[in-house]
């Protein structure tokens, strides 16, 4: 159960009728560390072309760019960092996040750490997690580079979470996953749905220890880039039935979650995610999650 | 630590007063982290705070926000035209004619700080002739440029 047919087939029934995109190069712009009218002004200066990205406020698109957008004073100084549209939604999600404690559990390369240390501008504290030392190396460059000062990176597996011995008040879920093929040419070719199903079953396990290290008020956003609904939507339908978590109601780009899922039918607030399908962007789906009943 | 720290600040003529409380060392390199840091980041962390430096044998390779930190007290600095900064970012010596200002002494051998138009540390440097003197040619020779984030990009 693989290849471009099958996985074409299987977007179909879920609604989505497949097209090749190209996806559009976007920035973030770092409002910690600058005004970002100024950061703006700076860039058009240099002669770049960009077009603000309307669902997100610190985000723009890259209409055009003789030079590449990576090699600027500006970025290597942590005005604004490189980060496709629909990866800068999830850190958006949380009710509030400045002076509160958050566990970024799965932080490489780490540009949604040093989003949310932006949102925060610095305050209260961030303790980013990842399990490979590389990409560890990677996140504390992009850390330095935006003058982040209250992140904590740990080597450490986000299902051992809980050897953290500290509780948090937002927790950002941006899992390993099978990715999408707007983000990768070769996608079709190596991906197969055991892969999408060990994703999967390691998303919950991700999901089951984190839930543990979260306040009884607290808020996790669950992300991933995938567009297979095992990842999604069934991951989330399951942490409903076993972790006594809901999700809440979000005001964000993109579908309703799936309700229905290849006959299966799904808890009704699963319409409260968001599904992107690419597009204008790469593919996505985010959800906001807290604890209990809904009130 | 805090030796160290204050003698690479002192090659600028300035001074940094740092707690020593909050800072820590992780084997070579050295971060400053705040009360709620301290509170909160694992004993075991790989990167925490702001990221100082590291030491190596005894001697301090500066980071940049350390760089930025001490900019922003009074020391020894240049500030670049445009076009030198982008030279200076690829890692090339700085030539006279490119520096537009020069703060604190500019005599052959000290150390300066290198910024740019908007006041922003781009690095450092060390002062190949006396500057007030001379009209021409390689003036500071470049220790370090924040270039040094697309060589490590390059690295990992």
């Amino acid at each position: 159960m693989s290849g471009k047919a099958f996985f074409i087939d299987r977007y179909r029934k879920l609604g989505w009728e497949h097209s090749t995109t190209r996806l559009k190069q976007a920035i973030r712009i770092n409002s910690a560390n600058a005004k970002p009218e100024k950061t703006l002004e700076r860039l058009r200066n240099l002669g770049l072309k960009l077009e603000k990205t309307p669902f997100l406020e610190n985000g723009y698109w890259v209409e055009e760019a003789k030079f590449s957008v990576g090699a600027t004073s500006e970025y290597l100084l942590g005005l604004y960092s490189i980060q496709e549209a629909a990866a800068q939604i999830p850190a958006t999600l949380f009710t509030d996040v400045k002076s509160k404690s958050v566990l970024d559990a799965c932080s490489a390369p780490g540009g949604k750490t040093t989003q949310l240390a932006d949102l925060m501008h610095n305050t209260g504290v961030i303790v980013a997690l990842d399990i490979d030392r590389r990409r560890l190396t990677a996140t504390a460059n992009h850390l330095e580079r935006c003058h982040v000062k209250n992140t904590a990176l740990c080597e450490l597996d986000a299902r051992e979470a809980s050897r953290l011995n500290a509780n948090f008040n937002r927790i950002l879920l941006d899992v390993p996953c099978s990715g999408n093929p707007a983000a990768d040419k070769g996608w079709f070719n190596r991906r197969t749905i055991k892969d999408v199903q060990r994703n999967a079953r390691l998303q919950k396990e991700i999901l089951a220890a984190t839930v543990k290290t979260l306040d009884d008020n607290g808020e996790i956003v669950y992300s991933t880039c995938s567009l297979e609904p095992e990842e999604n939507e069934l991951n989330i339908d399951w942490a409903i039935r076993n972790l006594n978590l809901r999700v809440e109601k979000i005001d964000c780009y993109g579908q309703e979650g799936l309700t229905n899922v290849f006959g299966k039918t799904l808890d009704a607030s699963l319409s409260n995610c968001r599904r992107i399908w690419p597009g204008q962007t790469q593919g996505f789906f985010v959800c906001r999650l807290k604890k209990g009943e809904p009130t | 630590m805090i030796k160290e720290i204050n003698d690479f600040a002192s090659l600028f003529g300035s001074s940094l007063k740092l707690d020593e409380e909050l800072t820590v060392r992780k084997q070579n390199r050295i971060f400053l982290i705040d009360e709620t840091l301290k509170k909160t980041a694992p004993k075991n962390f790989f990167y925490a705070g702001t990221y100082l430096g590291r030491i190596v044998k005894g001697k301090l390779y500066p980071s940049f926000e350390l760089l930025t930190m001490i900019a922003r007290k009074k020391a020894n600095e240049i500030i670049l035209d445009k076009k030198t900064e982008w030279l200076f970012i690829c890692g090339r010596d700085v030539f006279k004619q490119g520096i537009v200002k020069t703060i604190g002494p500019s005599r052959k051998g000290e150390h300066v700080l290198v910024l740019n138009d908007h006041d922003e540390c781009l690095g450092y440097g060390r002062i190949l002739c006396d500057l007030e003197k001379t009209k021409s040619g390689l003036a500071v020779k470049n220790i370090l440029d924040i270039g040094d984030f697309l060589r490590r990009e390059k690295q990992t």
